[in-house]
């Protein structure tokens, strides 16, 4: 059976690990531009406050090199990898034999049906967690010395494409396809449903899922007036909204909001002789005028010492998802099919 | 005598279409069976329940004393339109069957491939129908079941083809001795292979025996019209049609008839099973007098 696994499956294998290998060759060439930038501006051994001024000269020093390139790349890759592994790999695995009928002739032979789907989910499941794992791994580690000095590696975007989170991915974008084309029991159609599926899974996972996951620490404190913060506000109806910079390096802030002393959200009505265009001294009055509004702000982060955490939290929902899809299309091949 | 396959009060239904009803059989084992009957008869379920790619809604099916499962080594099947992976060669087709099935005879898949002319390096997308035909049956007979069931596999071929491949199914079942059901709706094609036949109609059987039986046990009767027939005893009506003159019957007798107003005539194989088959599709009394055909 492995072997006519990997017989139906080496093609789309080889192109995606082609793929990958290129990408991760790539890392590789980049890797002493990397460390040689991080020595040079100072980054590298770099102490307390220094530090900072040192990471942001290695950032800038990697701007215009082939490495921020690669870099961009490898993340780009890994929210690919998931999609293609479950169009390409996953929705045709089922979908197609049941579409040309080589089903008939493959359930014919001595093996049974679950052992048939069993093998083929353990090689092409297990083959797009390794791929998402390899590149990952290479990622984080070449990446280190830059998430140290971006300090952004808590960022939704960059989150998912470190660590062991990616490996999670490919391996349930690959069982969403399997399942997908089981059921709908056409390769085009399942390509479409997974497709959806799938990114509709990214754009959940940071919006809905993971602050979830992070229990997220809440902070109330007095509105600082003479702080940094932005002010919208529309002169019509008064209304008013505070944009408040949060300085805290390393954490996710989720969400930051400013509030009245009852604790609903803050949105005016402003005054207009304080605040504004058409008030006079709007620069020094309008400060004051906030500060007599008792206002707090409520800042919703994770800390980003929870980096590890939430990457196996978030890794565990998805590899349980992949569990559950495996298992029900592995009943639903015995009993329900045809 | 052992049994291929038993059915009973076997029912298949896919959501409230009803493909099966309520069959009951009993195919010998050691016989290479012909499946006969109209289009809708319920062959293609019935051996697809048989080799355990279906499981029955209602009743109960055994194939060699055993209820079937998909997978099993000792049933061979090849399906429908004979399908075989398009993007594999001939060659991988054989070492599929080599790593998928423990009792693989490479040996017979071999010389099976080499005497029908399949290049193994061939892509089986890139084969005829009769081509993939034969290679789809390599598969399943080198698996070397004890039952081979084959699902109209020459419906789709040229007369050509058809020829050749029942002629490579014959020297299967010379050489390996495995019992083999095939289903067709075309009497012709089972003619030439098959010893024992199964008319089956609307899910029920019509009619099942050794071919030579039937050959030997059907008349078909003419003379002077009459409206009520007595055949006598151990004597069954199958079919009867009638003009304004003459009567038609076809007669179903283990002695042979010897009144002297009937002219009695041997039948062929496809005469007998199109008999049953019409004769099936209603046999009131009042069919004597509406003068059919």
């Amino acid at each position: 059976m492995i072997w006519m696994t990997w017989r139906q499956f080496r093609t789309p294998a080889l192109t995606t690990g082609a793929l990958l290998l290129a990408l991760m060759g790539g890392l590789a060439l980049t890797w002493a531009e990397v460390t040689d930038l991080a020595t040079q501006t100072g980054y590298t051994g770099c102490q307390g406050d220094a530090c900072l001024a040192a990471g942001d000269a290695f950032l800038q020093a990697l701007q215009p090199g082939w490495a921020s390139e690669f870099h961009l790349a490898a993340i780009a890759a890994l929210y690919l990898l998931p999609a293609l592994v479950g169009i390409f790999w996953g929705a045709p695995l089922v979908a197609r034999e049941l579409e040309s009928g080589t089903y008939r002739m493959v359930f014919s032979q001595s093996v049974s049906r679950d052992r048939w789907l069993l093998v083929k989910l353990a090689v092409g499941g297990g083959a797009a967690a390794l791929g998402a794992g390899l590149l990952s791994l290479m990622l984080t580690r070449w990446a280190q010395p830059i998430d140290g000095a971006s300090a952004d590696r808590m960022n939704p975007l960059v989150f998912a494409a470190r660590g062991i989170v990616p490996v999670g991915y490919a391996a349930l974008a690959f069982m969403v396809g399997v399942t997908t084309g089981l059921l709908l029991r056409r390769t085009l159609a399942a390509m479409a449903v997974t497709l959806l599926v799938i990114v509709g899974l990214q754009i959940a996972a940071p919006f809905v899922v993971r602050p979830w996951l992070a229990q997220p620490v809440v902070t109330v404190s007095p509105l600082d007036v003479d702080g940094r913060y932005g002010i919208s506000m529309s002169p019509d109806t008064g209304r008013m909204t505070l944009q408040v910079e949060q300085d805290r390096r390393g954490d996710w802030v989720v969400s930051s909001t400013t509030i009245t002393s009852t604790g609903a959200e803050f949105n005016g009505p402003a005054d207009m002789t304080q605040c504004g265009p058409d008030a006079p001294r709007h620069r020094e009055t309008c400060p004051r005028w906030l500060e007599k509004q008792n206002l707090r702000q409520e800042v919703t982060y994770v800390p980003g010492s929870k980096f590890w955490t939430l990457q196996w939290r978030e890794f565990g929902v998805l590899f349980a998802l992949t569990a559950v899809l495996s298992l029900f299309s592995l009943w639903w091949i015995r009993r329900r099919l045809v | 005598m052992t049994s291929a396959l038993v059915a009973d009060s076997l029912t298949k239904r896919y959501g409230r279409r009803t493909a099966l009803k309520d069959c009951t059989l009993d195919i010998p084992a050691g016989h290479v069976v012909g499946l006969v009957g109209p289009n809708g008869a319920g062959k293609s379920t019935l051996l697809q329940l048989a080799c355990g790619l279906l499981d029955p809604t209602a009743g109960r099916i055994e194939v060699l004393g055993t209820r079937p499962v998909s997978g099993s080594p000792r049933v061979g099947f090849v399906a429908q339109d004979t399908p075989v992976y398009a993007g594999l060669t001939v060659a991988d087709h054989l070492r599929m069957g080599a790593h998928l099935n423990p009792s693989w005879d490479a040996a017979l898949a071999e010389q099976r491939i080499a005497q029908v002319g399949l290049d193994p390096n061939q892509k089986a997308g890139k084969l005829s129908g009769g081509q993939r035909a034969q290679l789809a049956l390599t598969v399943a007979a080198a698996k070397r079941p004890n039952l081979l069931l084959l699902d109209e596999p020459v419906a789709a071929l040229d007369p050509l083809a058809r020829r050749t491949f029942l002629q490579g199914l014959m020297e299967l079942t010379a050489e390996q001795g495995m019992s083999i059901v095939m289903s067709s709706h075309l009497v012709a094609d089972l003619e030439r292979v098959c010893d024992y036949l199964i008319v089956l109609v609307a899910s029920q059987v019509r009619v099942a025996g050794d071919v030579d039986d039937l050959l030997a046990t059907h008349h078909r009767l003419v003379g002077q019209r009459r409206d009520t027939v007595d055949l006598g005893a151990g004597r069954a009506l199958v079919e009867q049609s009638h003009t304004d003159v003459q009567s038609t019957l076809v007669v179903r007798s283990t002695a042979p008839i010897v009144d002297p107003s009937w002219q009695v005539d041997q039948l062929d194989l496809e005469d007998i099973v199109l008999a049953y088959m019409s004769g099936a599709a209603g046999n009131g009394p009042d069919r004597v007098l509406e003068g059919q055909r």
